[in-house]
Order: structure tokens, then C-alpha cells, then sequence
């Protein structure tokens, strides 16, 4: 399993550094924080990287640095990676170029395989989709944007699964929801669920929406089985079934506590960029953290 | 859908979204293409408008790389009839270009050769300990120095003094928001203030000098900086006031942190023979600016001082291959050479009767009127737009504007250093900004205040003190 984790500034990645770390730890994954930064018009690029150059020679740092710091401190503090052979804090000159406007430290992870930071410049969707091709991750997690076309972008140029922290409180959380239906995949979803709850110690709330438009009301065999799997996990778990438009529902069940865990949409990426999907809408509107499986 | 895979589909439209704005500037150049050709142009020259109309979105944008949008403006010329591979390839390659590719090869060989401590040395000498006056000395020596070795040169010369400074005065950044907008603001506004007062201040006025010798009008280096510096004296102490009025800085007086300087600065390494030597080529590169750029160009001295520096091992190529942007060079010479076929189709003097008849007569009736016309689009472009390229693309149009072609292309020059609304305009903002210490929001807030002061002031410095002179 590899975890991808994007961060952007000190002051407000702390929530998804916290959840990102938790979720890494509850699968064992080798993780990769990354740092994307500003893109730099192509016009000045070049005089930029002189000018950084000659700003190292004064002892500072090239732009973003200091959020790996951050992050590589906060780990640190929180005993996450094994800092016994860095006698001297964030090891800068372990950070070597690998490949290009792309800069990597390796460090030893406690809690997971091994950590590595990683600092990329550009377009944040096409370097994080760069980064999932390049590094082959299962999870990518990231803070929410205020851009609306984030989330969207997000989960159809990913090509993995996507976890946004969305006002996440380490304190509070309490549940994970798993709105559930007949689709395909619904097992590997459960499993990320159980997972994490197992990790954090939480119990689950499974949630089924009978859509009125959808003529089999009775629950098929997929989410008996996905039933049946939690139960043998030994989690604590809750079974709810409501009537109604699945998004509204989805919503007004995940309250401030819970992080919701859903299956990507199955339709086409073209149906899927013109329409929208329930996992996009939900993603959009719900004010908690959100783990899309793909 | 058609046997292709969701992830092909999936890769298609990451494509589609990446390049919309290509798509766009496309779709956009077919319809004008499609649109019937006005009275009083030329098919090439409806031709010239509609690729100049496509690769502004595309530069503005860059949806593809800059060396792609070159290839684009070269081929399309030539596709589209605009004038033959021969005609195209001749006025890709000028002085212009050459001026360029030299600039930014010295500002490799410059930055690498230590002047910096002197620098910050020399302007602690000048300044004192006072806030307002150190920000005074980093614009007046930023503008000095980017009036003769350029603004980008300058601007990574001078950041790192000031953010040293900055860092000296409080570690925590977040306590020296203003002094560090103060510092910073002053250097980058220094560069472009500066940067109008010889032809080798910047790209745009050695473009601007070739657009007005194919109309056989010729100006000296003397001439130029007789025409332009005063404005640089005037500018300084005004923007300064604007500068300190706009971001009051949280100390007055940085005693403690100018002794930390001094003594970091006496710790770093000496000046070396070779050093000395470096500076004493490029005092020879400014002497052939100053009595021969007329005969032979600008551009062929500064590759001239480039020559110099390889023969005498003060560089390596692979050093100046690696640190030069071949890509922005291209990028020029395919926007000289659009202009240069927007001015022999005709399409340049169409565009300028457009504007004259769009502000029915304003423009000969209305005293300054003209001048208002040309800054305010020449600064507005030059915000979204590179200034070089604002000149390249605006040169030939303006030129046509009035009768004294001299006085316009100067204005039109002038004009493209006030890029002082957004970050990414030019390249010393877009350095300053780089260093993280002041917000994209920064730059609205003071390039705002900056550069309607500028306007006014050029207004009048052009009606008041070009006619004394003449």
C-alpha cells in the first residue's frame, strides 16, 4: 500500500498531516508527503531558479522548504519517523533533485514503512497526477480547496483513491459512515473502512439509500456480503436504510463526527465530466472528511 | 465508448482541460478567420491580426510551452500567406533578439561573480540605519544598476541583501510583514523604474529602437538616457513616499540588524583579480553601448561581452546553456517577427485608424490625449503580457498613432516598465514574489497606488520636459 499525502502551508495542513498520518499507519503504507508550490510563469522561470540559486549562497532556502520542514518536525514530535541518525533536525542536504522541479528526502518511518518528502512547482492537479502515475500510490490525501473545480478535477484526473480532509478534529471523531449500494467494488470499499476503523479504534455506520426511482428495494447480495464482512471483523457497527435522493441523504446522516467512506462513481469519465456523480456532489457539499475508493 | 478505454478517455480530457485555453484561442482564430476581411485591409493583414489575436491568449495563458507558441506564430505566418519562409526567417532573427540572448546570457556571468556584498555594503554606507532610507537606497541603487545591466539581473542581485536584512531584523516573518513589503517592493519597483533609462535597461526599448530603424529613424544611447533618466530621478523619491506610506513598517530604525549585515557581508569572500576583471569587461560592453550600439547594435555588442567572458574562462557554457531560457528567446524573435508582418501588411496602420476612429478625434483635438491612449494600454497590457512582449506586439501600432514616431515609441517604452499590478508581469516581480515574503494581493494593493502615480507623472514629465529639451 502508498500513501500519498499533499500539503501546501504550515498553517493549515496540520488537520490533514494528523488524518493522513492515522490513515497511513492504520494500512502500514509507505508514505510520500508532498509539497506542490506556486507555478512560476515559463517567462521568468529560469531568471526565478538563478536568483533562488544566488539566494542559497546567503543561506536560504529555495520556496517550500520550510512546509517539509514543518511537516518533518511535526513527525518528529509525534515520533511517526526515526530520527535517531538526524542528530541535526530536517536533514537539507539529504533533499536531491529527482528528475525534474522535483526534489526528494528519504526518511525512516516508525509507524509505517518508510517516509518520503517530496517538493514539486506547478499546476497542483497535474503535479499530484504526475506524482500518482510516477509513484504508483493507492490513497492521494489532501485538505479541501475553496476551488469548486478542485474536488472535481480531483477525483477525475486522480488515478487513485481520494481521501479530502474536510474540518477534520482529531478529538471528536468518533464514526465512519459507509453509504453502501449494489455497485461493483463495494467489498474493496468495506475493507478500506474496516481498516481505518479498526486503526483509529471507531465503530462503523453502515447507511443504505433506497433510491424511489430504483425498482429493487430489497438490499442484493453485495451488501449483504459487505455486511457480513464487518460483522467478522468484529467492529462496531450500526445498519440504517432510508428512503430518498441519496446525496441529501448521505449529507443530513454525516454529521460533524464522522468521516464518510463512498465508492467512486462507475460511470464513464466522459459521463462522469458532463453529469457530475453522487461521490462528486456528496464531496462537494458535506463538511466532514471523505475518503473516495477507486 | 468507440473501443477506447476509460483510462484513454480519462487521459483525453486531463488533456482537454490542461489545453482549454489552447482550444479556445483556436476556435476563437477560426471564426475571425471565417469573418469577412474590412474595407482598407489586406487579407495577409486580417491574416496577421487574427495569429497576433491567438498567440496573446496564448502567451497570457500558456496552455502550451513557450517554445510551442513561437513555432505556432512562426508557421501560422507562413501557412497563412502572411509573407514566405524566407521574409519570415529574416525578421525572426534581429538585434533585438541577439540584445536578448545576450542580456540574459551576462546576467548568468553577473549574478555568479559576488558583486552582491559590495553592494549591500554600498548601501549601507549611503543610507544610514533609518527604515525609510534604507528602502530609499534599495530603489535608487536597484533603478541605477537595472538602468544599465538590466532589471532581472538586478532583482536577483539585490533580493537576497534584503532578505537578509529582513531576517536580521526578526526571524519571525510574520512580525516584519511590512518592512519585508517595504525591502522587497523597493527592489522590484527599483528594477522596473530603472530599467527605462538606457536601450540596455531591457529587452522592450532595444525592440522598440529596431521597430523605429525600419521606419529609418535612429536614436544614440546618449539620446535615449537624455530622454529617459531624468523620469527615473523624478519617479524615485515619489514612489519611495508611496511605498512607506502604503506598508508603515513595523520598525523605524534597524541598527542591530544593519551591524549583522555588515559583519555577515565582511565574513564573505573578498573580491578576486578575476572578479574585478569581469566588471572591467562589462564597463567595455557599456562603453561599445554607448559609442557603437548605432553602428552595430546592441545585441551584437552584448554577445560581443558574452564572447569575451567564454574566451577568458569566467563562465562555462554548459553554465550559461543551463541558466539561459532558449525558450523566451524564441518566444521574442517570433513576436518581432508577428510585429514586424503587422507593420508591412498594413495591418499596423489599420489597427492605429481603428483606435483614432474609436475616440473620434479625441486623440488630435484633445491635448495629451494621445499620451493617455498609449500608456493606459501599454500599462494595461504589459501587466497580463511580458513587457518585452508588449512592446513587440504594441511597438508597430502606436507607431502609427501620431506623427512623431520618436516621442510615441519612447512613451510606448517607458510606458511597458509599469508592470507593477501583478507578480507575474515581469520578471523582478515575479523574482521578489518567489521569495514567499509578500502576497500576490500585496502587489494589487501598492502596483495600484505605484502605477497611477507613474501615469500621471510620465503625463506630465513627457509635455513638460521633452519639449524643454527639444
Amino acid at each position: 500500500m502508498k500513501i500519498l499525502i499533499a500539503i501546501g502551508s504550515k498553517e493549515f495542513s496540520k488537520p490533514t498531516l494528523n488524518l493522513g498520518m492515522k490513515v497511513a499507519q492504520a494500512f502500514n503504507a509507505k508514505t510520500t508527503i508532498i509539497d506542490v508550490g506556486e507555478k512560476i510563469s515559463e517567462f521568468s522561470s529560469q531568471l526565478v531558479e538563478l536568483a533562488q540559486d544566488q539566494m542559497e549562497s546567503w543561506d536560504f532556502d529555495p520556496p517550500g522548504v520550510d512546509v517539509l520542514e514543518w511537516a518533518f518536525n511535526y513527525l518528529s514530535e509525534n515520533n511517526l519517523i526515526d530520527v535517531t541518525q538526524l542528530e541535526t533536525g530536517f536533514p537539507k542536504n539529504r533533499l536531491i533533485e529527482d528528475g525534474e522541479d522535483r526534489k526528494m528526502v528519504y526518511l525512516s518511518g516508525t509507524v509505517c514503512e518508510d517516509v518520503n518528502l517530496i517538493l514539486r512547482n506547478g499546476d497542483i492537479i497535474s503535479e499530484l497526477r504526475d506524482e500518482v502515475q510516477y509513484g504508483k500510490y493507492d490513497v492521494t490525501i489532501l485538505g479541501k480547496s475553496r476551488k469548486r473545480n478542485m474536488s472535481h478535477d480531483l477525483l477525475q484526473y486522480i488515478n487513485s483513491s481520494v481521501l479530502i480532509v474536510n474540518n477534520y478534529d482529531n478529538q471528536k471523531f468518533d464514526k465512519i459512515l459507509l453509504p453502501l449500494n449494489d455497485a461493483d467494488g463495494m467489498m474493496k470499499v468495506a475493507k478500506y473502512a474496516i481498516r481505518v476503523a479498526m486503526a483509529l479504534d471507531v465503530g462503523i455506520d453502515i447507511f443504505t439509500v433506497i433510491n424511489k426511482k430504483s425498482l429493487n428495494q430489497e438490499r442484493s447480495y453485495i451488501i449483504k456480503k459487505v455486511i457480513k464482512l464487518i460483522r467478522r471483523s468484529g467492529v462496531q457497527f450500526t445498519n440504517e436504510e432510508k428512503e430518498g435522493e441519496v446525496v441529501d441523504q448521505i449529507i443530513k446522516k454525516a454529521d460533524k463526527n464522522k468521516i464518510i467512506v463512498m465508492k467512486a462513481s462507475n460511470m464513464s469519465p466522459i459521463k462522469r465530466y458532463f453529469k457530475g456523480s453522487v461521490p462528486l456532489s456528496v464531496m462537494n457539499e458535506s463538511d466532514v472528511p471523505i475518503l473516495i475508493v477507486k | 465508448m468507440l473501443g477506447f478505454s476509460n483510462i484513454s478517455l480519462s487521459n483525453f480530457l486531463f488533456w482537454a482541460t490542461q489545453k482549454k485555453w489552447f482550444i479556445y484561442a483556436i476556435f476563437i482564430g477560426f471564426i475571425l478567420t471565417l469573418l469577412p476581411t474590412p474595407n482598407g485591409l489586406s487579407v495577409e493583414g486580417k491574416t496577421s491580426i487574427v495569429i497576433l489575436f491567438v498567440s496573446l491568449i496564448l502567451i497570457i495563458k500558456e496552455p502550451i510551452p513557450l517554445p510551442a507558441i513561437a513555432i505556432f506564430m512562426l508557421i501560422s505566418q507562413i501557412y497563412g500567406g502572411v509573407d514566405n519562409v524566407d521574409g519570415i526567417a529574416k525578421s525572426f532573427m534581429s538585434d533585438a533578439v541577439f540584445f536578448i540572448m545576450g542580456s540574459l546570457m551576462l546576467a548568468v556571468v553577473i549574478i555568479r561573480q559576488g558583486w552582491d556584498s559590495r553592494i549591500a555594503l554600498g548601501i549601507l554606507k549611503i543610507t544610514g540605519n533609518k527604515t525609510s532610507g534604507i528602502a530609499l537606497g534599495f530603489l535608487s541603487i536597484s533603478a541605477i544598476l537595472a538602468s544599465f545591466i538590466g532589471e532581472h539581473t538586478v532583482a536577483a542581485i539585490m533580493l537576497p541583501i534584503g532578505m537578509t536584512l529582513i531576517r536580521f531584523t526578526s526571524s519571525d516573518i510574520s512580525k516584519v510583514k511590512n518592512l519585508s513589503a517595504v525591502i522587497l517592493f523597493s527592489i522590484a519597483y527599483g528594477c522596473l523604474i530603472g530599467s527605462i533609462g538606457t536601450p540596455s535597461g531591457g529587452g522592450r526599448n532595444v525592440i522598440m529602437i529596431n521597430y523605429l530603424n525600419q521606419s529609418d529613424i535612429s536614436i544614440s544611447y546618449f539620446e535615449w538616457m537624455i530622454r529617459t533618466y531624468p523620469f527615473i530621478f523624478l519617479q524615485i523619491p515619489i514612489v519611495n513616499w508611496v511605498i512607506i506610506k502604503t506598508f508603515k513598517p513595523e520598525y523605524r530604525i534597524l541598527d542591530s540588524s544593519i551591524r549583522k549585515l555588515v559583519i555577515k557581508v565582511a565574513r564573505s569572500r573578498s573580491i578576486t583579480g578575476r572578479n574585478t576583471l569581469t566588471v572591467f569587461i562589462f564597463f567595455l560592453i557599456f562603453l561599445g553601448w554607448v559609442f557603437f550600439s548605432e553602428k552595430f547594435g546592441l545585441g551584437t555588442i552584448a554577445l560581443t561581452g558574452v564572447f569575451l567572458y567564454l574566451l577568458g574562462g569566467f563562465v562555462k557554457w554548459s553554465d550559461l546553456n543551463r541558466n539561459t531560457h532558449w525558450g523566451v528567446i524564441i518566444l521574442f524573435g517570433a513576436t518581432i517577427s508577428l510585429g514586424t508582418s503587422i507593420r508591412s501588411t498594413g495591418a499596423a496602420m489599420w489597427l492605429a485608424d481603428q483606435i483614432l476612429y474609436f475616440f473620434g478625434g479625441l486623440i488630435e483635438s484633445v491635448p495629451f490625449f494621445s499620451d493617455v491612449v498609449v500608456i493606459v494600454m501599454t500599462t494595461g497590457m504589459s501587466n497580463v503580457l511580458s513587457s518585452s512582449a508588449t512592446v513587440a506586439v504594441l511597438g508597430p501600432i502606436t507607431l502609427n498613432l501620431v506623427p512623431n514616431m520618436l516621442d510615441i515609441g519612447l512613451l510606448t517604452a517607458m510606458a511597458s516598465s509599469f508592470s507593477y499590478f501583478t507578480a507575474v508581469a515581469a520578471p523582478a516581480c515575479t523574482i521578489v514574489y518567489s521569495s514567499g515574503m509578500v502576497k500576490a494581493k500585496d502587489f494589487i494593493r501598492i502596483g495600484f497606488r505605484v502605477g497611477m502615480v507613474s501615469i500621471v507623472l510620465l503625463i506630465m514629465y513627457v509635455n513638460i520636459f521633452w519639449p524643454l529639451i527639444k
